[in-house]
Parts: C-alpha cells; structure tokens; sequence
C-alpha cells in the first residue's frame, strides 16, 4: 500500500485529506496535540474501520521536534513500507498575531508554514525519490501582492502578521518551484494548493486581538475543508502527473511573477543555512 | 561587545539574544533548559558571524553558578553587559499555590539575579563601560492582589537597580530596568493576555520592538524604560493612586480574569 504523511494532520484541511486519502492509502499523520491525534483517529476509524492510519506527535515549530518525528517515519516505513514514500503533504501552518520565535529564535510563522516543511521534505526525499512520488504544499491565494523581505526575512525590524503570512506563503511556492527545477529528473513533483477561503481555525489558535477577530469573522464565508481536500486527492492520484504547480479546485492556476528560478534557488540557499543542512 | 543573557531560551531571552547577535555582539548564553539553550545557539550561529557561547545553569543553585563562573574564568571570558532574563510566575492566590512554587518565584527572580549580577560585575572587561539590565515589570509599580509574590519580587527588582545605578555611578557602569506590559514569550502568555480582553492586548507590546529599545535605552544610560504609552500612564497611576486603591482595583480586575485565564 502506497505512504502518504500529512502534516497537521489532526484538525482543518489536514485532517479532511487525510479521511480522503486513508481509504486507498497507509496515512501517516503528524499533529502537534497528542488529544487531537487521537480523536482525529478515532473520527476517521469510526467512519471506516478499515483505514490505514497512523499519527506520530510532533511541534514542527521546533526544528529538533522536525528532526525527531522524520527519524520515527524514516523507521517505521523501513519496517512497514520499503522505504516508500509516495506522497508527503506539507500543511502544517500558523498565523501569529505577535512576533514570536522558535527555540532557534526563528519567527514562528515562517518556522512552521515554511522552514518545518522544506526540513521534512529534506530528511524524508531518499524515500519520495524511491516511489517517485509528490510532494504537496498548502499555499494561498495570499502569495499574489509581495516580494520576498530578503533582507529581512523574519521581519525582525517591522513585524506584520499579515506580511509574515504572505510571505511564508510564497515561500511554500518558491520552494515547490526549487524543488521542481533539481528533481526534473527523479520522477517526482512539487505542487502547491491553494485551498481557498476555508473554515478553519488557523486564524484563531495562539492569536489575539484584531486577528482573532478578522479570522473569526472571515471564516464564516469559508467552504468547508472537505472541498480543498480533493485537489489534494488529484494531484496525489492523477497518472501522468499534472504538469503545473499552482492548483486549485484541481485546476491550475496562475501564480505570482515573484516566483522565479532565481527566487526560488536563493530561498534554497537561506533555508539550507537555516535548516543546518 | 561580550553579553551575558540568563534565562536566554525563553521567549524574551530569545529575542534579546537575536537583537544582540544582529548588532554583533558576542553572545555567553545561560538558562537551565540545556535543550533550548543549544537550539538558540545553533539557530544565532547559522544565521550571525559572531561568537556564541552557552552553559546551562540552575541560578536559583549556588554550587550551579559557582560551575559557571568557573567556566567563564577558565576561559578567561569578561563582560561588558549583563541581561538579567530568568524570571518565573505561577498563576492563581497566595494560598491556592503551594509554597515551594511560591518560594520558587524569589528564589529565581531576586535571588538568582543577585548571585549572578555579583559574579558577573566582578568579571567586567577592565577599562569598558558596563551595561546592566533588569527585566522587571510593569507589575513593579504596584501591589497586585492574586500576583502578590511576583508583583513584590520585581519590584524588589525595580528599587534594587535604582539603587545600584547610584553605586556603580563612578565606576563606569549603567543599570537599567525593563519594566513591560505584556509581552507574548510563551504559549501561557498569550492565553493570559487573550483572557485579559481589551485590557491584555492594550497593554501588550512587541517583542522585538521592546528588545530592540531596551538594548537603545541601555547604552543611553537610562534608568527605566516601560514600553508603551498606556503603559507608561498606567505606571504613573500607580504613583498618584493611594497604593491600597489600587491594590482593590486591580484585585477586581484579576479576580475576573484569572478565573478565565485558568479555566
């Protein structure tokens, strides 16, 4: 049976891709409550008691917590799997009212919307490459309207909620984009979803204030995560690959004139640095 | 410029240690979670060209300190600034907590400050003006019902740094106390300051915003700095106000969302 790890996978479009996909799929989830994970499995065996699944705990915010939970999927798809991993879902995501920091002192939103993402990919590819699988990041319509702060990446000087969300977002695409340009010749491709306006509670844990607020009104018009779900599916499913690397309601898209080569190779470089790579 | 930081791996030592790393100051981190101390240090050493040094330490431990400064002399490392960082609260009444964590908030917050502000005043970089810094609270400036203990520890912190100030005043040597509003460092913090309401988001200020002036500040040579205007006003309440008023204002307010808070 083909592997897929899904990270936040316990609650949001997570938990709803992996409901999907542990019907044909060995779903390894990652959450950072041990609670949630539990009643996320539970939720998804009552409906069907034949799923596959499993969910290994982990605060991607922190790097050492990255590296330990990909030494434990390493292990158990060497036992379980062959060492095959067909798919790795990089979802995990926060929004951040305040300016605040990881235990390397990185700001958390991009920390965990990109730098736990592009580690995973890092420690887990040997097993991506072996099934010429795909690699999947949850992006936003938000990625449209900013340039990467290179000269100030944390936005140290001037912290915005909004701009770190942004960023980190276009993040998740110029790494996709990087991905693609050095793996064209292994089998395996990098996607990015843009899941839409999507009711969630991603603007409402461990933020306060205005955030809060915007978050929890905006939610209101959102479509459940069901929907986005299933571009996730396709693009996990479709045999050739899909050729993009923007898509949503399993269509492509147009994305930002930010996301270059050039972009996407320097993103590689400070990532690699940050990531102790 | 060598700096010392306590309490490093928490969310304000943290910031404060970037700060310092982006201005190019060389870095001796202490704090008892060895764990988050090591992550700190690889995190500053990926990303600044300065030298990072780090140690766990239990400050609240005499034979701890005497192992680190030790450390320090067998490496002949002398300082010219000291951020003292490590500091603790426990939620809830005087009589709702147990004694040991009661006791626990002096012991770290003015005890500790004192054993390591001694050991490291003593190990300054001869001939170089020394910065001290204090991380009190606005808390300092009056008696907070249902934050008793911690309220009269920082200002224990509070009157101790004036008045150290005046001592090393012809020695070459600046103290400055740091008394903010809140401030998101933790998981905890942010759930107190949301179950604050108006009040907890009003009073709160950026993180990377206060350790950038607080480090300005210190090389002014300026004696206290509470950021934010609302803050500074509310402080100057706590001057005019008669201090038993203020202490049954703010049990009403307290009383109401500490029960919020530890729900």
């Amino acid at each position: 049976m083909k592997a897929v790890v899904i990270t936040g996978a316990s609650s949001g479009i997570g938990f709803e891709i992996a409901r999907l996909l542990s019907k044909n799929y060995l779903v390894i989830g990652i959450g950072r409550s041990k609670t949630n994970c539990k009643n996320a499995k539970d939720a998804i065996l009552n409906e069907n008691p034949d799923a596959k699944i499993v969910y290994f705990i982990a605060d991607l915010i922190q790097q050492n917590e990255v590296n330990r939970v990909a030494d434990e999927i390493i292990a158990y798809l060497e036992s379980s799997n062959n060492s095959k991993l067909y798919a790795l879902v990089n979802n995990a995501g926060c929004v951040r009212s305040w300016y605040t920091t990881s235990e390397e002192g990185y700001e958390q939103q991009f920390s965990l919307n990109h730098l736990a993402g592009f580690l995973l990919t890092y420690r887990l590819l040997p097993l991506i490459i072996k099934a010429e699988g795909r690699i999947i990041m949850t992006g936003s319509q938000s990625h449209k309207g900013i340039k990467m702060h290179w000269d100030d990446v944390m936005l140290r000087k001037k912290y915005n909620p909004l701009t770190a969300y942004k960023q980190s977002k276009l993040c998740n695409i110029l790494f996709a984009r990087g991905l693609n340009d050095r793996l064209g010749n292994t089998g395996v491709k990098a996607y990015v979803v843009d899941p839409g306006l999507v009711k969630t509670d991603i603007g409402n844990k461990q933020t306060g204030g205005i955030v809060n607020l915007i978050w929890s009104i905006r939610k209101k018009h959102g479509v459940s995560p069901k929907v986005p779900a299933k571009t996730y599916e396709f693009l996990i499913e479709k045999h050739p690959a899909p050729p993009g690397l923007y898509y949503c309601l399993c269509k492509e898209k147009a994305y930002s004139r930010q996301v270059t080569s050039e972009n996407a190779d320097r993103l590689f470089v400070l990532s690699r640095k940050l990531c102790g790579i | 410029m060598n700096v010392m930081i306590t309490g490093a791996s928490g969310g304000l030592g943290r910031v404060l240690a970037t700060e310092c790393a982006m201005r190019g100051y060389n870095l001796f981190l202490t704090d008892i979670n060895r764990a988050g101390l090591l992550s700190l240090k690889q995190g500053l050493e990926r990303q600044y060209k300065v030298c990072i040094a780090a140690k766990a330490c239990d400050l609240t431990k005499s034979e701890s300190v005497d192992e680190l400064v030790s450390f320090i002399d067998l490496h002949g490392i002398r300082f010219d600034m000291l951020i003292n960082v490590a500091g603790i609260d426990f939620e809830g009444g005087f009589l709702g907590q147990e004694r040991e964590k009661i006791t626990k908030i002096v012991a770290l917050n003015n005890e500790a400050a004192l054993r390591i502000t001694h050991d490291i005043l003593l190990r300054r970089r001869p001939g170089r003006q020394f910065v001290l810094i204090f991380v009190s609270s606005l808390a300092s400036m009056y008696p907070m019902p249902l934050k008793a203990t911690y309220a009269a520890s920082k200002r224990f912190l509070l009157d101790f740094a004036l008045a150290l100030r005046q001592e090393l005043k012809n020695q070459n040597a600046t103290v400055l106390t740091l008394c903010p509003g809140g401030l998101v460092t933790t998981k905890e913090a942010m759930r107190g300051i949301s179950a604050q309401g108006f009040w907890g988001n009003a009073t709160t200020n950026s993180l990377e915003i206060v350790a950038r002036k607080t480090i300005n500040h210190a090389l002014k040579g300026k004696s206290i700095y509470i950021p934010g205007l609302l803050n500074r006003t509310l402080s100057l309440l706590g001057k005019i106000l008669p201090r038993s008023l203020i202490a049954a204002l703010i049990y009403l307010r307290w009383s109401k969302a500490q029960v919020k808070w530890l729900r």
